[in-house]
């Protein structure tokens, strides 16, 4: 069983005769098991990393000028999608441009097999892996739906397949006009992540992140800006629509990095 | 194999099974609860044991279907990754219920004892 195949030297079972008592049984595995989870957390990397795919997302939002500006020309737009495949990536149709579209398509299964590797290189440094592949798995169904529901409910197809029309009652509505649905993507896929990882801190984390994905998804952030009297240019102000997500990434993720080194430094 | 068993039936320690009723073969259930799977030096490390007598342990849990074994390599280095069962999650949690409630008989203005998750 052992790798070095060495004998136990106290005894057949190799038991120690000090077995504490219930109490200190008890504290000390309540140690062990804090100390375990502290060197097996490192959700610091999804985090930061997303964080900088976010920020490095912005030109292609203030680029993006060309979007209808009003919610009824978005939504004139939707019901006509006039032959753009990755709403769900790129905000609505309509749109000059489908670099966005391709940059978050890339990024996300990028994100993900970066991720991934991460993992399980961290696994084989620490001695102990996360169970990471309800994350995984979660992100990308959700990121393949996200690309293969447009296609598949617009397509025209002979009457036996016309109920994958119907696939249309899966879009998300107002949730893709303004490209950011793949804040929503990464943000439910960190509460999975929270959950496997076991940590309230990250639980935390991506509740926010849900809670911010859906107001930059759903609202002009812009404005609050303008109520508080802050003055944004015309030309960035999508940009506020982004920021909020990509900083609490990159900040979450920094502060879980310090704070992991921190913990295991102490440990 | 159940054990330790001589007060009168639905006492805690009825509940304790002399597989798990050992330091650090509780240890090594703990650790691979909190993790999809565990290392041997990991392991070895935290329990602050000699690979022989690691290995004697596992050998017991492995034999009684709570743990899994699987040997493989990283790069040219050999490693072991040892995988708790659905079987030895339940022992566990038996096993701290049980000890958890000894520490409520035993001591009932001491306090709820350390949570543990199986």
């Amino acid at each position: 069983m052992g790798e070095d195949g060495a004998e136990a030297p106290d005894g057949p079972d190799g038991d120690q005769p000090d077995q504490p008592g219930e109490p200190d049984l008890l504290r000390e595995m309540a140690a062990l098991r804090r100390r375990a989870r502290t060197a097996r957390h490192a959700y610091w990397f999804p985090l930061v990393l997303f964080g900088l795919l976010t920020c490095a997302s912005f030109p292609f939002y203030l680029r993006s000028t060309g979007r209808p500006s009003t919610d009824a020309g978005v939504l004139a737009s939707l019901s006509n999608p006039g032959g753009k495949w990755l709403p769900f990536f790129g905000g609505a149709p309509g749109t000059e441009h489908d670099s966005l579209s391709y940059y978050w398509l890339a990024g996300l299964l990028g994100g993900l097999l970066a991720t991934l590797l991460w993992y399980r290189w961290h696994a084989r440094q620490a001695g102990l892996a996360t169970p990471a592949r309800g994350y995984i798995i979660c992100t990308a169904v959700l990121t393949v739906a996200a690309l293969a529901i447009p296609p598949l409910s617009m397509v025209r197809s002979p009457r036996w397949l016309r109920f994958l029309h119907e696939l249309r009652v899966l879009w998300p509505g107002d949730l893709i006009l303004r490209g950011t649905f793949p804040f929503v993507i990464i943000a439910l896929g960190l509460l999975i992540l929270a959950w496997a990882e076991r940590s309230r801190a990250l639980a935390v984390t991506a509740a926010v992140c849900v809670a911010l994905s859906l107001l930059e998804s759903l609202y002009n952030v812009g404005n609050i800006a303008y109520r508080l009297g802050w003055s944004v240019p015309t030309g960035a102000a999508p940009l506020l629509n982004v920021l909020p997500s990509g900083l609490l990434l990159l900040v979450a993720g920094a502060a879980a990095f310090l704070w992991q080194r921190r913990r295991r430094a102490a440990a | 194999m159940r054990a330790v068993s001589d007060d009168a039936a639905g006492h805690p320690t009825s509940g304790l099974d002399e597989r798990v009723h050992q330091r650090h073969r509780l240890g090594i259930l703990t650790i691979t609860a909190e993790a999809k799977e565990a290392e041997f030096g990991y392991l070895r490390d935290a329990l602050g044991l000699t690979a022989g007598n690691l290995s004697r342990h596992l050998t017991v849990l492995e034999e009684a279907g709570m743990i899994e074994v699987e040997k493989g390599y990283s790069g040219r280095r050999p490693r072991t990754w040892v995988r708790i069962t659905r079987q030895g999650r339940a022992a566990l949690a038996a096993e701290i219920g049980a000890l958890a409630e000894i520490v409520r008989r035993h001591d009932p203005a001491g306090g709820s004892p350390p949570v543990i998750d199986a």
